[in-house]
């Protein structure tokens, strides 16, 4: 019964490879290098907030220390420019989380409201110091050692290494969410005064949460300065991107497993390809919130569950009427996670 | 006195998520609307902006009690805070678009007479439109409480701020009390907007920046606070000013934050916000 | 935990698939650029532009200098016989965008030139993605120091080089004799990469010629609020303000506090704004705009043929008057006369040509006076000047021997008057 959904994530990660290759032209490669680093940023938040029921709207600041992360280290240590930067994406991500480790147990003394708050507060902090200390370039940024490869393949590189991150990500989810420890936080979710009753501590649960969630978010930054060559304190510290990943979730299904993925995959891609396309910024701008508008109000639960619920309902219909017959819906129910 | 424009500001935003738990992200672009507005009057039809705001009070009140039918209103459910910020993100980028479409995107400031003017006190000056903007919001903000405390009105709105469904019960008609609020704190943004535009250059853009003053005013005051979000408004302008002055503006934003940061670890709901109790 | 194993080995046949797309990609040569046209066929221009977001109105400017410019040019028949079309795409102010706008207009889109977006923030990402493709990237607005030190050889910027702009203006300060000079000066700037190195140039020369110092700070560029800060500016009561700032609304916020605490400099220069012509003076009124000082290469008065020319163009077209034009419509406009001498010189579209053009030492004539490039791709030749606002004229005023300065208002009358 698993091997069929299985099958559909290979299936995914198959086409998702090949799309490089098939389609050679450098602006899809990046539009789908963005793409997928919203994927993995939003894969990444929802294993904490969409899990947990704490929305956070920071996690620009482990994205912006894994940028400045990555910067730093290959300018101080005067590294070339190639793929041993590569390298440094994971010491970027390691970074966000020694980051995230002070600033959740911080702002994890305090229920979800405030929670939200603090952490757009602790956002400004660190996008205000960026900008303003010497060390960090000031506003006018940092720039890497600047990598010379062809235009014709530069961003396929950059590609794989962010599917890489995805399939990381989407595998560190899917883990979490079996484990005890995945539990755990569905738990705070849904009461946390119950699960803290029923001995889960949910402080030290909260905190190793959202610290593994920050990992991802800060390796995602740290490949965006390297793909970038050149940094700036209010685009890597930027509060487009807290609500971009927050807005991709929602829109693909909260605490799903798919949902951010999804969501991602198609707002990102949408939103740059309408800009491509609509030389007109304003035009974009009234299509682009329209779109927005129509998906949410049709689908308030996200996609994802949107789409469940649609399939439940005609295998519910189709056992209704083939009553003995077919024992394959009973797979395709099982197969959908509950949220 | 700056203080005061942003306090009426967030009263309205303040006002909408006490009584719908609705966030309006749409707030910002919603004062840059009726700093439009304003202007609109002021260039084409001459209209002084004092005298403007008989116009463009109401109509932002409409312009409220449409966006609410319209799309608001539409949702249910535990996740509703959260979709509100979605749908009003949506709202905002569609108002933003047609803005720049209707005004362009070069910076205007609203100009009048008395704009630029000012009076001394001994060795003190008051800038008119700052002095204006202060009664003016002071006068809004008592009107108001008056509404709040004195009308019968006023009684099913803070009833409905309490507590929704018992609210129901005793028969007051929530969704129609919820679209009136939300046109009345949508309504206050033109005035808001039109003192904004007169002391601010400003284009539509310019509501990036005041949607994120104004969510930190109202979280700082206590979420659906009216009281604390005047003192936090007034509270933030002076903190920022204070640090700008005697140390340096390059930290006065960020001392503003951490100032927050602790507030709310001390007293996590906020400054005068009800401690959240537990139901159930 | 199959499911981990299935993916692992995807993942490995994944890289492996990468090793040898790489492998081919480095045998394959890039033809994006077509250096030959097809006779007849037009010429097409890739610009990204930030026609929304924070640098709106100057993105809306700029788009108006280079179809003003395309226009002229497909006037006189097109650049070599081919008619010239620009393909626009909008950045939203944002560095990311920037880089897949570019991408597109040169892979997708075909485009056989690039002019560069508007301020330094985004001509440097652009600049570094272009380069991958051997185009050059020619731009009107980005001449902030760091630009130029990251060593690129494609970018070329036809505007003055920010760090001396207001070198005139220090230079007739520290002219006028000691008794009318200013005693004391006030330096306030944004931590701007294209503000604080020409506020920070000048300081030694002012503090050297006796011109006492009685406020300095930075503020952040992200500031909203500026009335603090100019009110302090304001208290401190200096004879000159130095204003270090990059839009309109900065310079009115402080003007306009300035005059509601009663304060009036002798002089007042502000390094971005006033030269934003019917913008500024929207923004702040036609009496207050009397004095107030902006260093700059070009204003819509210019002597220069070139510019007389362009100004008319823009008066039919957008109606306004010379003084209402916008510096950034030059900056454009510059961009597509220096771009369409070397396609001239080179006699086609071949990027790799112009780029060795460009750094070829060559003189070319723009709106903005003579351009000459240095290996850094920073126009040497263009003398800095310093404007003035009096009456509702916008004239220059610096240097003080140039034959087309007035003499400058001084002292800058007080508010409204």
């Amino acid at each position: 019964m698993l091997q069929k959904k299985n099958l559909w994530w290979l299936v995914a990660v198959a086409a998702f490879a090949a799309f490089p290759l098939l389609i050679t032209n450098p602006t899809y490669t990046s539009i789908g290098f963005f793409t997928l680093i919203y994927m993995a940023c939003a894969s990444s938040w929802n294993m904490f907030s969409g899990y947990s029921g704490y929305i956070a709207l920071g996690s620009a600041v482990f994205y912006g220390t894994g940028a400045y992360a990555m910067s730093l280290i290959s300018i101080h240590a005067n590294m070339a420019p190639g793929a041993a930067m590569f390298w440094l994406v994971p010491v970027g991500g390691v970074v966000a989380m020694l980051i995230a480790l002070p600033f959740g147990w911080i702002a994890l003394r305090v229920r979800r409201h405030t929670f939200v708050v603090i952490t757009i507060a602790v956002f400004f902090i660190f996008q205000l110091g960026a900008s303003n200390f010497s060390f960090t370039g000031g506003t006018s940024g940092l720039a890497l050692p600047f990598i010379t490869w062809d235009a014709s393949y530069y961003f396929v590189p950059f590609y794989f290494v962010a599917l890489g991150i995805v399939i990381f990500i989407a595998i560190l989810s899917a883990a979490v969410r079996r484990s005890r420890f995945g539990l755990q936080l569905l738990a705070i979710r849904d009461d946390e005064d119950r699960a803290l009753g029923l001995g889960v501590k949910v402080t030290s649960v909260k905190i190793v949460g959202f610290t593994l969630s920050a990992f991802t978010v800060g390796m995602c930054g740290a490949l965006y300065a390297m793909e970038q060559g050149q940094i700036y304190p209010q685009f890597v510290f930027t509060p487009v991107f807290d609500v971009s990943i927050a807005l991709m979730t929602f829109l693909g299904g909260l605490g799903t497993l798919t949902g951010p993925l999804l969501g991602a995959l198609i707002l990102e891609s949408s939103q740059q390809w309408l800009t491509i396309s609509f030389s007109n910024g304003s035009l974009y701008l009234i299509l682009f919130g329209a779109l927005f508008l129509i998906v949410i109000l049709f689908m308030p639960q996200g996609i994802v569950v949107y789409v469940r619920d649609r399939v439940n309902k005609k295998a519910d219909l189709a056992r209704v009427a083939s009553a003995a017959t077919s024992p394959g819906s009973d797979a395709v129910l099982s197969g959908s996670t509950p949220s | 006195m700056t203080g005061s424009v942003y306090a009426l500001m967030a009263t309205g935003l303040t006002l909408i998520f006490g009584v719908m738990d609705i966030i309006n992200l749409a707030q910002g672009i919603l004062v840059i609307l009726g700093a439009y507005l304003s202007y609109a009057l002021a260039v084409h039809l001459h209209i002084d902006l004092f005298v403007g705001l008989l116009i463009t009070i109401p109509t932002m009140f409409i312009v409220g009690i449409v966006i609410e039918r319209a799309f608001i209103g539409r949702l249910k459910g535990p996740e509703k805070t959260a979709m509100s910020i979605l749908v009003t993100y949506a709202v905002s980028l569609l108002i933003e678009g047609a803005l720049n479409i209707i005004f362009s995107t070069n910076d205007v400031q609203l100009q009048a007479w008395y704009v630029n003017k000012s009076f001394a006190i001994g060795s003190v000056h008051f800038g008119y439109i700052y002095v204006a903007g202060f009664i003016l919001a002071v006068g809004l903000l008592s009107s108001l409480y008056f509404m709040l405390y004195r009308t019968r009105f006023g009684v099913s709105i803070r009833a409905s701020l309490a507590d929704q469904t018992s609210a129901a019960l005793v028969g007051i008609d929530v969704r129609r009390v919820s679209t009136i609020c939300f046109g009345i704190g949508v309504a206050v943004t033109a005035a808001g907007g039109m003192i904004y535009g007169a002391t601010n250059s400003f284009n539509a853009s310019t509501s990036y920046d005041l949607i994120s003053r104004l969510l930190t005013i109202i979280v700082l005051g206590g979420m659906g606070s009216l009281g604390g979000a005047m003192l936090a408004g007034v509270g933030m302008v002076f903190v920022g000013d204070m640090v700008g002055v005697v140390w340096s503006p390059i930290w006065s934003s960020m001392s503003y934050f951490i100032v927050l940061t602790i507030v709310l670890l001390v007293r996590p709901q906020g400054l005068f916000g009800k401690p959240v109790v537990r139901v159930a | 935990m199959n499911t981990k194993r299935k993916l692992f080995q995807t993942l490995s046949v994944t890289s492996v698939a990468t090793a040898s797309l790489l492998g081919a990609a480095f045998t394959t040569i890039s033809g994006a650029s077509s250096s030959t046209l097809a006779k007849g066929a037009p010429v097409k221009i890739g610009i990204s532009l930030s026609l929304s977001g924070d640098f709106s109105a100057d993105g809306q400017a700029f788009k108006q200098g280079y179809q003003l410019w395309a226009n002229s040019v497909n006037a006189h028949g097109g650049l070599l016989g081919h008619k010239v079309v620009l393909d626009i795409v909008s950045d939203a102010s944002d560095p990311t965008q920037v880089v897949t706008n570019y991408q597109k207009l040169i892979s997708t889109d075909h485009v056989n030139l690039t002019f560069g977006p508007f301020s330094s923030l985004l001509s440097l990402p652009s600049a570094k993605a272009v380069s991958r493709y051997g185009y050059a990237l020619v731009e009107g607005a980005g001449g902030a120091p760091s630009v130029f030190q990251a060593g690129l050889n494609n970018i070329f910027d036809v505007s003055l080089p920010v760090a001396n702009d207001l070198v005139p203006f220090s230079k007739w300060v520290t002219s006028l004799p000691m008794s009318s000079r200013p005693k004391t000066v006030a330096y306030v700037t944004s931590n701007d990469p294209f503000t604080e190195p020409q506020v920070t140039t000048i300081e030694p020369t002012l503090t050297k010629a006796g011109i006492k110092s009685v406020y300095n700070k930075v503020f952040p560029a992200e500031v909203t609020d500026f009335t603090p800060i100019a009110d302090a500016v304001a208290a401190a009561k200096p004879d000159a303000v130095v204003l270090g700032s990059v839009d309109v609304p900065t310079v009115s916020a402080f003007m306009q506090a300035f005059e509601q605490s009663g304060f009036s400099p002798k002089v007042f220069i502000a390094t971005g704004g006033p030269d934003q012509g019917s913008t500024f003076i929207q923004a702040v009124g036609a009496k207050n705009a009397d004095g107030m000082m902006v260093p700059n290469a070009w204003y819509g008065g210019s002597a220069n043929p070139l510019s007389k020319t362009m100004v008319a163009a823009y008066v039919k077209k957008y109606g306004g008057t010379p003084a209402g034009v916008s510096s950034d419509v030059a900056e454009a406009f510059s961009v597509g006369e220096v771009v369409a001498q070397a396609v001239k010189a080179t006699g086609g579209f071949d990027n790799a040509k112009i780029i060795a053009y460009l750094h070829g030492k060559h003189t070319m004539q723009s709106v903005q006076g003579p351009v000459t490039f240095n290996k850094l791709g920073m126009n040497i030749t263009p003398t800095a000047f310093t404007f003035q606002w009096q009456g509702a004229k916008f004239v220059q005023v610096n240097p003080v021997n140039d034959p087309n300065s007035v003499k400058v208002l001084y002292p800058k009358p007080a508010w409204g008057k």
